[in-house]
């Protein structure tokens, strides 16, 4: 009780919440002007941003590497959707925390054999699980409703938002800005919770057991337990995002989430950079934008965007980006932007205690 | 019956694949994850040469001899800047090779399955009337894939060359003193390991399920529970593993629900994990602090 105060009084928690804050209401903001196309691309970037932040906080922050994220994903959807499909009115508040806590408990399931196993293992482990998913989910029709799938109410936009809104296409404009904005809101509550995880106390705990498990073991730590928890906490986030995004389908079917889906989470964390908040936000917006690139590429190399290469650029695009960011630069994009960032800062006078401290 | 020969078959084909695991990971502590995959394009790449009038083993030798130049291409280019990065580095890296090589398979062949012409029958034995659920097919399947597994063994037993990759393995230091080239022998390993993958990708093209960019994906995975729950340091824990895992799919399918089939190897590699977490069959081994 007494940590959790203090933990409250932070200074730092009430600048995280200011920054995190900040940033979804600058995001909101530019919802306003965006195109409905590219709202609901910025949404479907959100939702995939939390699960890249949990898959974020799993490698980077508890050195565990996961290949099972598009199934903990399924996982939250085929809950929401079940859910959402019969209980209609359920607000959507609820059903979200349904597949966050039903991704959660997944992910606790699959790591208590996992905590025993290491590097390769537990990839390997967490693989079969990804790859278990897809036929689970086609097998099992009376739930999950087989190679169809589920179908649920598309989010509706409430009558005071959809006032705000004239014009030919006001119902369409209103719609896409509405799913946006909460899914920017949702991955905003997500972001903060993680970014005080990721400076509290089970976060340094965690790091250490990343860098040094015998030495986290002599200070106390639980090391199975502390591996168990970054696994459900990186599960239910995927379980939040993957039911976020079905909402937005108003759809769940088991080809949403095959194999290569996790490869493309793993590229997108590995390009924005392991381990950090910047991270995740720089692999949901390459996420949104990543139609634009590939048909980028294609028109670049002359590619028939409905040819055979063309229909499948996407997948050696982000193939050969993971395989790139990894070799030559490991720590991601952000570990480009933050000497710019810090050259910047430099240029401006300030005294450099302040600049330290910050550290 | 039927259960045991086609278990014992698909079984093969696991063993294969984990046995290809294993070499690679002994010789450099790296799962391969395209592994599968690897397989699948070099067998595209042999199988293909059909559709010009070439015969079928002739292909299979090309296969094999594209997939060993790829797996030792693999190593040199993609894995060598590597060594002695944390763990996590090379499993992201080969995940991202198997996510390129699927793609530009479906960009190149197209992801419709594609038939090969079997070199044995797949029509089952007839025994006084009765079927006996074995075709020449699975004879032959079963005479290559032990055929291959005792190639290996006896390469590393048995010749100047398996010394030196089993040295190389084990004191890299000190074979390097010794005079053995350690990098061309970690190359040589990348190898072999993929022409044994390509012979099950070439097993499994040619049965009933065809050739198609993913279809490696789900034998990958078995070969990899294959391997793990023998023990990813055991070649004959990874064969055991293989044919165990083989046997048990079959089992699940027939007495219990085709629905549970694909969780029948989590199911297995959990059980054996938590029994012994480093693998069935290998020496327990203290870990260095």
């Amino acid at each position: 009780m007494q940590g959790w105060r203090t933990f409250l009084r932070q200074e730092s928690t009430h600048s995280r919440l200011i920054g995190v804050g900040a940033l979804t209401l600058v995001t909101l903001a530019i919802t306003i002007i965006l195109p409905p196309v590219a709202n609901s691309d910025l949404a479907g970037g959100a939702a995939i941003a939390v699960v890249i932040l949990g898959l974020s906080w799993l490698i980077g922050w508890s050195g565990q590497i996961s290949l099972g994220n598009s199934g903990f994903m399924a996982v939250g959807a085929y809950a929401a959707g079940v859910w959402a499909h019969h209980h209609a009115t359920t607000p959507l508040i609820f059903t979200l925390a349904l597949a966050t806590v039903i991704g959660g408990i997944s992910g606790l399931i699959i790591a208590i054999p996992s905590t025993r196993l290491r590097g390769p293992y537990l990839a390997g482990l967490t693989l079969a699980f990804a790859a278990a998913v897809t036929p689970i989910a086609q097998n099992f029709t009376s739930i999950t409703g087989g190679e169809g799938g589920i179908f649920m109410n598309s989010l509706t936009t409430p009558g005071w938002f959809g006032g705000f809104f004239h014009g030919v296409n006001a119902s369409i404009n209103a719609n896409a800005q509405w799913t946006a904005d909460l899914a920017v809101v949702v991955a905003g509550v997500a972001f903060f919770f993680m970014a005080n995880l990721f400076h509290s106390r089970s976060g340094r705990a965690m790091r250490l057991v990343r860098d040094n498990d015998v030495a986290a073991e002599l200070m106390g730590v639980n090391l199975s337990r502390a591996r168990s928890s970054a696994f459900m906490v990186a599960a239910a986030y995927a379980g939040l995002g993957g039911a976020m995004y079905s909402l937005l389908e108003a759809s769940v079917r088991p080809e949403t989430f095959p194999l290569t889906l996790s490869i493309t989470l793993l590229t997108l964390m590995v390009l924005g950079g392991i381990g950090t908040l910047s991270g995740a936000v720089l692999g949901g917006i390459i996420y949104s934008f990543s139609p634009d690139l590939v048909s980028w590429v294609n028109s670049l190399t002359g590619v028939n965007p409905t040819s055979n290469l063309g229909a499948n650029m996407q997948g050696i695009i982000f193939g050969l980006l993971l395989i790139l960011t990894m070799l030559f630069v490991p720590r991601g994009l952000v570990s480009i932007i933050s000497p710019l960032r810090k050259l910047v800062g430099s240029l401006r006078a300030r005294p450099p205690a302040s600049s330290a401290a910050k550290l | 019956m039927h259960n045991i020969f086609g278990g014992i078959a698909q079984g093969v084909v696991y063993a294969l694949v984990a046995l290809s695991l294993v070499i690679i990971w002994q010789s450099t502590h790296v799962l391969n994850f395209a592994q599968g995959a690897m397989a699948m394009f070099a067998t595209y790449i042999g199988m293909t040469e059909i559709d010009r009038g070439l015969g079928y083993w002739w292909c299979v030798i090309i296969s094999v001899a594209v997939g060993m130049a790829l797996g030792g291409l693999t190593e040199r280019v993609l894995i060598r800047p590597l060594y002695g990065k944390p763990e996590i580095n090379p499993i992201v890296v080969m995940v991202g090779f198997l996510g390129v090589l699927e793609a530009l398979a479906a960009a190149i062949w197209t992801s419709t399955t594609r038939n090969i012409p079997e070199p044995f029958s797949q029509i089952f034995y007839h025994s006084q009337g009765n079927l006996v659920y074995l075709s020449p097919f699975i004879i032959f399947q079963v005479i290559l894939a032990l055929g291959i597994m005792l190639v290996v063994a006896a390469l590393f037993r048995f010749t100047p060359l398996g010394l030196q990759l089993r040295a190389s393995a084990l004191a890299p230091e000190v074979s390097r003193l010794l005079g053995i080239r350690v990098s061309r022998m970690l190359t040589f390993g990348w190898m072999l390991s993929a022409g044994v993958g390509c012979i099950a990708a070439v097993i499994q093209a040619s049965g009933s399920f065809g050739l198609f960019p993913t279809d490696m994906d789900g034998i990958f995975v078995a070969g990899f529970i294959a391997a793990a729950v023998g023990g990813l340091e055991s070649p004959f824990g990874a064969v055991c593993g293989g044919l165990l895992i083989g046997l048990a799919e079959q089992f699940i399918l027939s007495y219990w629900s085709p629905n549970v089939a694909p969780l029948g190897g989590i199911i297995i590699l959990v059980i054996a994990l938590m029994i012994r977490p480093q693998g069935l069959f290998t020496k327990t081994a203290g870990r260095r602090v």
